[in-house]
């Protein structure tokens, strides 16, 4: 038990995260083997892969610190896969439309960094106020009806699967992760996010480019949020404006559940990615043993809290 | 950060942002009086102002909560709960008096528990309050059982639609749930406490406040005030869906940050937010009279708060600001 | 502390795993997945089903998002696919909600079909439809048109705006209005989301807007309440009339208050029963008649083979007459 009260932050987060898979995995395996094939992992990586891209921007924003948070993605997504399909309709070349819709993002998440630098903005005004712009332009100019056209070679790669492993998970969510694991762990731009996080003050006296480095992650996070938007279009075969409705709420949980502090300087994307699958296993676990939906968002916001306690109670340990 | 900033000593006394809305909703009702002639109506009076009632209570609670450098997103659905407790009385042809007081009742209880994660827990009070959204959501369609309470008797309506000294009621109930949290706020040490935990918790907790105890009655208060919504709720649509409040939150969030309310805490404004949710109501119901599909009313309410906190951080800025900025 | 912690964790989920191990029969499984739960037409559908599943002998498997979210549903029915359930019924959000999973079911041997909601040209076994759309939208139409006249002007409050059924409805409604009643004015139609409080916010706007406005259709069965509420709080009984697709459950307080003058619905109960009873036939091969006689219901279920479509037959009409002799 010693090692484990030595754990503190990520690692403790990361490990208690692993052992609640555990205990899903477990779970499932008791009740139900029939569950454990290939189609299964599928299907989860499936479902986890426009909620881990969403999850990835919204934790590098938290971890920026600054009182950063991205309450705008899920808007973000719909905006952005519903302007991708329009622009096609107005006479774009349907090549152009995956680099139209991350495009798109990033425009979105760019405009969101512009508020919080510009004009001094509190994240959480500029993107509630965009989130309600963004969701609500997207049902508005639709009418809230779906979108069609979505060319079929897209679908060959958002439907895609190999070895298992959906195409485009294996070919964006993974990337993604990957890079921006690396750069946070390995890069001088990682470094001062962290710095940035832990004291805003001392990373600007040492020389920091805070602000821009701020802009770009608020761009960063609505390029991944285009880039969820693809995977929608891609794998829905249509465009739904109404596509990324809850997923603000839903990244958040992911990146609280991965260890990201709220303030800011502490936590890490492996933990991100690892509550990501956390919340698909279990919500397909329950789903597998057919249990009332309506306790699947119950059980998520408890584990929610669970956590945060825990961590808050290993906090209380070291002091 | 300086001293806690005070709106006025008075009641009444308006500060800068209070003006601008003011003004903002008197040019907003004038000009959607010119560009429709249904809309200066005492009958169109009436309807924004009934459909502010639920708002204006759950925004009074979410300024303490802000100012206070809280915010609970859970609330719209607390306000579900107690709705349940309400309809199920009234329709097992109970007493609407004992239904006047399970609003308030249930809302403080669950005050209570948001409290105990959130500041016992030492939970940051965003993400606590979003798990618990989602427990408290659960609760509402497993206590609902899937169905609503539909066609409740109107006997709690025959109590709230009557007026006392020409006097309707809700709006008697608003003003005197406004007064009662004004005092709290600028007359007795915990108003003071609270903002000063809103400009530092740390330094309060350091000046000896007792930082658990006001942040605890808070949530409480917060949540009494969302149990009295509750009970106009259902007096009124004498229904209680599985989507109940599902949006009330985010509004009662935007109305409150529009009422000049600071999201750091340690400056606040109920009588801000009180404009803030009638400018919210009168351009929804002015749109819709000028012919703007109901599909745009939320770009409006983001474009309101990026306009008018955007304009505010213009003109006023300091090269300090973001210095100043503390974490949540 | 952490070790008992986790302790107490792994017991719970065991315990919360050995009390879910249900039964494990070799019974043919039929499920249905509708649009969101918690809402009381579908729990209607879900009691057919469950009745169909004792008659005829099936599992019945009922499982919903709580949002109305297309991935969410789509998450639903993969796993019922993944499960190996052999027949999968979906009330579809749109046709994205079965599209990616079309080819997958195919693959697998299960019948994929839709029910309540339909996502033609997807490639679904069979439609299992309450009533044509244009039934349904024709026939609130002419409804209305005997009780307010060629040349009234009528509002149209609808739920969510993404849901395609609901859309289609108003297109026939629009459709229909266009092509018999020239003279009749239907306003624009307005999207209220799920809650009552919304509902009856555009519906007291919209009258605002329109004071020569007659009646109101609240589509979505979540808006009847909110329209209803909104037509009694202005004292507009009698001037203006209500109506809807909601079920006699939840519109009888309205149809005797005279808030509501008719509503137009299917019996969801016998849908649910006819769509367990189709997925039975495509499970054991059998093909549909022109006229099925089917035990369980009151009437024969036609079948239209060109469309694919599962007839259960024309929409009834309540008033207040009849309404006491429906309990759904």
């Amino acid at each position: 038990m010693r090692t484990l009260r030595n754990l503190q932050g990520p690692a403790l987060t990361l490990a208690l995260l692993c052992a609640l898979w555990l205990i899903v995995i477990v779970g499932l395996l008791a009740l139900k083997p029939s569950v454990f094939n290939l189609g299964t992992v599928t299907t989860i990586l499936q479902f986890s892969t426009i909620l881990a891209l969403v999850g990835l921007g919204q934790g590098m924003v938290i971890l920026a610190g600054g009182t950063g948070i991205d309450l705008s993605v899920g808007g973000a997504v719909s905006l952005s896969a519903i302007i991708a399909l329009l622009s096609l309709k107005l006479g774009l070349p349907p090549v152009l439309l995956p680099a139209v819709c991350i495009l798109t993002g990033a425009m979105l998440g760019a405009l969101n960094g512009l508020l919080v630098n510009g004009l001094a903005l509190l994240p959480f005004i500029a993107t509630l106020g965009t989130f309600f712009v963004y969701s609500g332009v997207a049902l508005a100019v639709t009418g809230g009806a779906a979108q069609s056209g979505v060319p079929g070679w897209l679908l060959v790669w958002g439907r895609g699967v190999v070895a298992g492993i959906p195409v485009p998970f294996l070919t964006l969510a993974i990337p993604c992760f990957a890079l921006a694991g690396l750069a946070l762990m390995a890069t001088a731009w990682g470094r001062w996010i962290y710095a940035m996080g832990f004291n805003e003050r001392s990373a600007r006296l040492v020389g920091i480019p805070v602000d821009r480095v701020r802009f770009i992650l608020y761009a960063l996070s609505g390029a991944l949020a285009g880039a969820a938007g693809l995977v929608s279009l891609a794998w829905l075969g249509s465009g739904r404006p109404n596509i990324g409705q809850n997923l603000e709420l839903e990244s958040l949980t992911a990146a609280m559940l991965g260890g990201i502090a709220i303030t800011g300087g502490r936590g890490g994307v492996g933990g991100v990615f690892a509550a990501v699958l956390l919340l698909v296993t279990l919500k397909t676990g329950l789903l597998q043993l057919n249990i009332n939906t309506v306790w699947q968002v119950g059980i998520v916001g408890a584990l929610l809290v669970f956590v945060l306690l825990a961590d808050r109670l290993s906090q209380r340990w070291r002091s | 950060m300086s001293a806690v900033r005070q709106s006025g000593s008075g009641v009444f006394s308006m500060n800068g942002r209070e003006w601008s809305l003011l003004v903002a909703c008197l040019l907003a009702i004038a000009i959607f009086s010119v560009a429709s002639p249904h809309y200066a109506t005492q009958g169109n009076a009436v309807t924004v102002l009934r459909n502010s009632i639920e708002l204006l209570l759950i925004g009074l609670g979410m300024t303490l909560l802000l100012a206070m450098g809280g915010v609970d997103v859970s609330i719209g659905i607390v306000m579900g709960l107690a709705a349940i407790a309400i309809g199920r009385i009234l329709g097992a042809d109970g007493s609407p008096f004992v239904a006047l007081v399970a609003g308030p009742l249930v809302g403080a209880l669950l005050g209570c528990v948001t409290a105990a994660v959130v500041v016992l827990g030492r939970v940051p009070a965003i993400v606590g309050t979003l798990g618990l959204l989602g427990v408290y959501r659960t609760a509402v369609f497993a206590l609902l059982g899937g169905q609503w309470l539909s066609g409740l008797p109107s006997s709690l309506n025959d109590l709230l639609a009557t007026t006392v000294l020409g006097i309707p009621v809700p709006a008697l109930v608003i003003a005197v749930a406004y007064l009662i949290v004004w005092l709290a706020l600028r007359r007795t040490p915990y108003g003071l406490h609270l903002l000063a935990i809103g400009n530092s918790e740390e330094k309060a907790r350091l000046s000896g406040i007792p930082v658990i105890k006001v942040r605890f009655l808070t949530f409480v208060i917060s949540g009494v005030l969302t149990g009295i919504a509750a009970t106009f709720y259902v007096a009124t649509y004498r229904n209680v869906e599985t989507s109940i409040g599902s949006t009330s939150a985010l509004d009662a969030i935007a109305a409150v940050i529009l009422g000049g309310t600071s999201i750091l805490g340690g400056r606040c404004s109920l009588l801000g937010t009180v404009l803030g949710v009638l400018l919210l109501r009168i351009l929804q119901n002015g749109l819709l009279l000028i012919g703007v599909p109901s599909l745009w009313q939320p770009v409006v309410t983001g474009v309101l708060i990026i306009g008018v906190l955007g304009f505010e951080a213009v003109s006023n800025r300091l090269p300090l600001t973001r210095f100043q900025r503390a974490p949540a | 502390m952490l070790s008992q912690l986790r302790k107490v964790l792994a017991a719970s989920a065991l315990s919360f795993v050995v009390a879910t191990a249900a039964h494990a029969a070799d019974k043919h499984k039929v499920a249905f997945v509708p649009q969101l739960i918690g809402i009381p037409y579908f729990n209607a559908m879900e009691a057919g089903g469950n009745r169909a599943a004792k008659d005829l002998g099936v599992d019945f498997v009922y499982s919903g998002p709580v949002d109305t979210n297309p991935v969410d549903q789509l998450q639903i029915v993969q796993n019922l696919i993944d499960q190996g359930v052999e027949a999968v019924s979906v009330s579809v959000l749109d046709a994205s909600s079965i599209a990616p999973v079309v080819e997958s079911a195919k693959a697998k041997g299960i019948k994929l079909f839709t029910s309540d909601s339909d996502a033609p040209d997807s490639g679904r076994a069979v439609y299992v439809a309450q009533a044509t759309d244009e039934g349904l939208g024709t026939t609130i139409i002419d409804e209305l048109v005997k009780r307010v006249g060629e040349d009234a002007t009528i509002g149209i409050v609808s739920g969510e705006a993404t849901a395609s059924n609901l859309n289609a409805w108003i297109g026939f409604m629009q459709k229909e209005a266009a092509a018999k009643y020239p003279k009749l004015k239907l306003l624009a139609p307005q999207f209220a989301g799920g809650t009552a409080e919304r509902a009856a916010q555009i519906s007291g706007d919209l009258m605002a807007a329109n004071p020569d406005i007659k009646a109101i259709i609240a589509v979505a069965s979540s808006t009847c309440p909110g329209v209803a509420q909104a037509i009694e709080t202005a004292g507009k009984i009698g001037s203006v009339i209500g109506t809807g697709y909601c079920s006699p459950n939840t519109a009888r307080s309205y149809l005797k208050s005279g808030a509501f003058g008719f509503t137009v619905l299917w019996d969801p109960e016998q849908l649910g029963y006819l769509t367990v009873w189709a997925g039975k036939q495509l499970i054991d091969g059998k093909s549909f008649e022109a006229e099925n006689k089917i035990a369980g219901l009151d009437k024969p279920a036609t079948y239209d083979a060109a469309k694919g479509i599962l007839l259960l037959g024309p929409p009834a009409v309540f008033t207040k007459d009849n309404v006491d002799k429906f309990n759904f």
